[in-house]
């Protein structure tokens, strides 16, 4: 069947479990609506030290650089679940890694950008608290897509 | 990977639009799809000494939600029919739409909903309409939220 609906699949994750879920939800959807994956990763921002000035350059310091690497790497070590899914179904699959402090937003952007029709994303995963409530980015990303969103339980 | 779909709706212009894609959807999923509407339940006037003119007997309240059910669920049949999806409509009355939606996805055995992002009462945008965060918050399957 020709996948007409949904082309290009954003899977935003933050490697827990619920939303590994999810991945493999979003990968199974590809493949059988023979669409791609956009794996995403949000990584934490810089945030310059405030207390780094003059010659004192606290022990711990993170230059740009650094925190920049560091979130590429963890990044990766996240995203290598989506490559593996996406790999073992043949479904072709593309992951971003980027920084932000409001990972909704970059949910939200990496849609536009990479024109994807669908966002797969859990519930909730990391900081979500119980099964009755809806994850703080999953319903931010709700309340901003402009694509369809599939929430997975 | 999705074999039963559960189309809620209230007959809003967002939901019609939901319609459209729950049924393309389910067409490129060989699915079927269970359209479904909560009509309110006759309630007793609050004013108990005035009975105003147009109040309706519960029969009468009932044929009129029956009517409602079936305008509205005829736009999912249709829809239905003419994507050449299977397709099932029912309706309940229910002062919870979100709790008959999930006791009907559960006792249906259907693997996703699709849903409007709001309905008649989601009054902007950037809201996400109040039975569809509860339905989402209480549902043991995937949503499909459609804007």
């Amino acid at each position: 069947m020709g996948g007409k609906m949904f082309r290009n699949i954003l899977v935003p994750t933050d490697g827990s479990a619920l939303s590994r879920r999810a991945v493999r939800h979003a990968v199974q959807l590809a493949k059988e609506q023979k669409a791609r994956v956009t794996g995403l990763w949000v990584g934490p921002a810089w945030e310059p030290n405030l207390y780094a000035y003059g010659d004192s350059v606290p022990p711990g310091f993170v230059s740009k650089k650094q925190h920049a690497a560091r979130v590429r790497r963890a990044g990766a070590r996240v995203l290598r679940t989506v490559k593996a899914a996406a790999a073992a179904a043949r479904v072709p699959c593309e992951c971003i890694c980027v920084e932000g402090a409001f990972p909704y937003i970059e949910i939200v952007k990496a849609a536009r950008r990479k024109r994807c029709d669908l966002i797969v994303m859990a519930s909730h995963s990391r900081r979500g608290i119980s099964r009755l409530l809806l994850g703080s980015q999953a319903s931010k990303v709700l309340a901003l897509a402009t694509v369809p969103v599939l929430v997975c339980r | 990977m999705f074999k039963r779909i559960l189309v809620p709706t209230d007959g809003s212009a967002p939901s019609r639009r939901a319609i459209r894609r729950a049924v393309q959807f389910a067409r490129e999923q060989k699915a079927r799809v269970i359209g479904f509407y909560v009509g309110p339940p006759w309630q007793l006037p609050i004013y108990s000494e005035y009975v105003p003119p147009e109040l309706l007997s519960p029969k009468e309240h009932n044929a009129a939600v029956k009517k409602t059910a079936a305008r509205y669920l005829g736009a999912v049949k249709k829809a239905a029919r003419a994507a050449g999806v299977p397709c099932s409509v029912r309706y309940v009355l229910g002062a919870h739409p979100f709790d008959e939606i999930v006791k009907e996805a559960r006792r249906r055995g259907c693997d996703l909903i699709a849903i409007a992002s709001h309905g008649r009462r989601g009054i902007s945008r950037l809201l996400l309409g109040s039975e569809t965060s509860k339905v989402l918050s209480h549902s043991g399957i995937p949503v499909l939220v459609c804007r």
